[in-house]
C-alpha cells in the first residue's frame, strides 16, 4: 500500500541508538520516501543514524539534543526548518527508564522530563508550524508499563504521555493534525530493564506474552509508518499496544 | 509500505453494500493482491463486489449467506475452501443496529437479532476458518467492533452490548490463538454514512460529527485501509487489541 510519505519531513528524537526503535523508525521513513532528522543526546549514533538513511538515498542531518532543554530542543527546530523548509512528521521515540534510585530526585529529573516533559517540548517547538500548514502527524511513545503500572516514576510519565496524546488530539484535530501514541511491549532493544534481565528472566517474560516474543524495532517502525501516513488519517488520540498481546486494554 | 499479501485469500462478510465498510475492504485487499471470498446476505450485492475485485485483476467468488446461521456459515466457508484451497484472512464485517426508540419498549427480538449479527456471527465465522488456519500457522482475523462499545449511545442497548462482547471475544481468541501464528484483532469505527444510517447525512448524525475532534464522519476507505494493516504481517505483533479508527471521538474513553 501507498502510503504517500514521498518527500515528507520527519524528526525523529532517539534516533541514535543503534539497536533502539529511533533507528528503524527512522530507516523505515526514509524508505517510504521521507527525509529524515535524527535527533540524540549522542550526536555520534544520530550521524551515524543520519548517514545509513542517506544510503539509502533519501536526505538527512543529525542533530544533537537534549530534549529536556528547550533551547536546544528550539534549535533542533529552526535546524529542520533552515534544512528542510518544513516539517511533516515528529516522532517522539527518545524516552528512558533511568536505572537510578525510584526515590531521588535524579529519578524524577530523568523519567518526568525526558519522557514527559522532553515529549512537551518538543511537540510545543513543531505545532505553530504544524497548524499553519494544517497538518502534521505527530506519534508520542507510552509504554506497555503505563497499563500495568509495573514501572514506578517510568510508568506515570508513560500515563502522562497518554493523557497529553488525547489532549493534543482534541486540541489539535480540527487544524487536520493527527497526534497518536504507541505502546510497545519490551523490547529487545537498548532498554535498561532488559539488558540488565538474566537470560532465564527474559525467557519468563517471553512467555507471558500471548505472541511468545519481545518487541522487535521493526514492529514499532511499522507502526509508526502507518499512523504517520494518510492511510490512517481518522486515527488520532489513540495509544496504540504493539506488544504481541501483553496488554489489552 | 508493500503488506505482503500477494496470493493472500480473504473472506469479508457484509460485503455487499455499495456504500459500506465491507465493499472498501474487499477492493483494498484485492489491490493488496488478495483473492477474495466475498460473503453478504444480498446476493446480488455480493456478486457485483466479487465482480469489482476480478475487474481488479484478482479472484473472487460471491457466497450468499447469513452469517448468524451456523449450517450457512460452515457452507460459505467450504465453498471458499473449494475454490481457493485456504481462507489466510476473515474480516467480520457484517453488523447492524436492528432495536431502535427507548430500551422498555424494544422487543426481545431486537435484541436477539443484534446480539446474532454483531456478535454471534463473529464468533461461527471464526470457527468456521480456524481450524484451516491452524493447520497452516497462519491467519489473520478482523473484528468490527463500534465506538458504541466505548462509549455507548442511546438507543443502542443490544448493539453496543454486542459489540463490546466483540471487544471481549477478540482479546480472548487472540490470546488462544497468538502462539500459533494467527492474529486477532478489532477496529471501532465512529459513525459513518453507510446503510447502518440509511445511507444519508441527518441533522443527527451532522451534530455527532461536530463533536469529533477531527470533524469528520467515518469513511469505509478509513476502515478497509486499518483492515489490510492488520491484515499484513507488517503488524504481527499485534494482538487482541481495539483499534479506533474514529476521528478522536473515542479519546475520553
Amino acid at each position: 500500500m501507498d502510503f504517500g510519505l514521498k518527500d515528507k519531513v520527519a524528526i525523529v528524537t532517539g534516533a541514535g541508538s543503534q539497536i533502539g526503535f529511533g533507528k528503524a523508525i527512522a530507516l523505515t521513513l526514509a524508505k517510504e520516501g521521507c527525509d529524515i532528522v535524527a535527533a540524540d543526546k549522542d550526536l555520534e549514533g544520530a550521524e551515524k543514524t543520519a548517514a545509513e538513511v542517506k544510503a539509502s538515498g533519501r536526505k538527512a542531518i543529525a542533530v544533537k539534543v537534549d530534549i529536556r532543554n528547550s533551547d536546544e530542543v528550539n534549535e533542533m527546530v529552526s535546524t529542520t526548518l533552515e534544512e528542510f523548509g518544513k516539517i511533516d512528521i515528529l516522532v517522539n521515540n527518545a524516552g528512558t527508564p533511568g536505572m537510578v534510585p525510584p526515590t531521588s530526585e535524579e529519578a524524577w529529573d530523568i523519567n518526568v522530563n525526558v519522557n514527559f516533559k522532553g515529549t512537551w517540548y518538543v511537540t510545543n517547538a513543531v505545532i505553530p508550524h504544524m497548524r499553519e500548514r494544517k497538518s502534521g502527524k505527530i506519534v508520542n511513545f507510552s509504554s506497555g508499563v503505563a497499563r500495568s503500572g509495573m514501572g514506578g516514576l517510568y510508568a506515570a510519565a508513560k500515563e502522562a504521555v497518554i493523557g497529553l496524546t488525547k489532549a493534543w488530539s482534541r486540541e489539535l484535530g480540527p487544524s487536520g493534525i493527527n497526534v497518536n501514541a504507541i505502546a510497545p511491549g519490551m523490547g529487545d532493544t537498548g532498554f535498561q530493564v532488559i539488558v540488565r534481565a538474566t537470560p532465564e528472566q527474559k525467557e519468563n517474560f517471553k512467555k507471558s506474552v500471548p505472541m511468545r516474543r519481545l518487541t522487535t524495532p521493526r514492529d514499532i517502525a511499522n507502526t509508526v509508518a502507518f499512523l504517520v501516513s494518510d492511510v490512517s488519517s481518522d486515527i488520532t488520540g489513540q495509544t496504540i499496544q504493539v506488544d504481541g498481546g501483553d496488554f489489552m486494554v | 509500505m508493500d503488506f505482503g499479501l500477494k496470493d493472500k485469500v480473504a473472506l469479508v462478510t457484509g460485503a455487499g453494500s455499495p456504500i459500506g465498510f465491507g465493499r472498501a475492504t474487499v477492493l483494498t485487499l484485492a489491490k493488496e493482491g488478495c483473492d477474495i471470498i466475498a460473503n453478504d446476505i444480498n446476493g446480488e450485492e455480493a456478486e457485483q463486489a466479487a465482480a469489482e475485485v476480478r475487474a481488479l485483476g484478482r479472484r473472487a467468488i460471491a457466497v450468499k449467506a447469513d452469517v448468524t446461521k451456523s449450517a450457512e456459515v460452515n457452507d460459505m466457508v467450504k465453498k471458499g475452501l473449494a475454490e481457493f484451497g485456504k481462507i489466510d484472512i476473515l474480516v467480520n464485517n457484517a453488523g447492524h443496529a436492528f432495536g431502535h426508540g427507548p430500551f422498555a419498549e424494544q422487543d426481545e427480538d431486537d435484541w436477539d437479532k443484534d446480539i446474532n449479527l454483531n456478535l454471534k456471527a463473529a464468533m461461527l465465522c471464526s470457527k468456521a476458518v480456524l481450524p484451516n488456519m491452524l493447520e497452516r500457522n497462519w491467519g489473520k482475523i478482523i473484528n468490527i467492533s463500534s465506538g458504541a462499545a466505548k462509549r455507548g449511545g442511546p438507543f443502542v442497548e443490544a448493539y453496543g452490548a454486542a459489540k463490546s462482547g466483540v471487544g471481549g471475544f477478540t482479546k480472548s481468541l487472540a490470546i488462544s490463538v497468538a502462539a500459533q501464528g494467527i492474529n486477532v484483532n478489532c477496529i471501532a469505527p465512529a459513525i459513518a454514512v453507510t446503510n447502518f444510517i440509511g445511507g444519508k447525512m441527518t441533522p443527527g448524525v451532522e451534530r455527532m460529527i461536530e463533536e469529533i475532534p477531527q470533524k469528520r464522519a467515518t469513511v469505509p476507505q478509513d476502515v478497509a485501509n486499518m483492515v489490510a494493516f492488520l491484515a499484513s504481517d507488517v503488524s504481527s505483533h499485534v494482538v487482541g487489541q481495539m483499534y479506533s479508527v474514529d476521528g478522536g471521538s473515542t479519546v475520553t474513553s
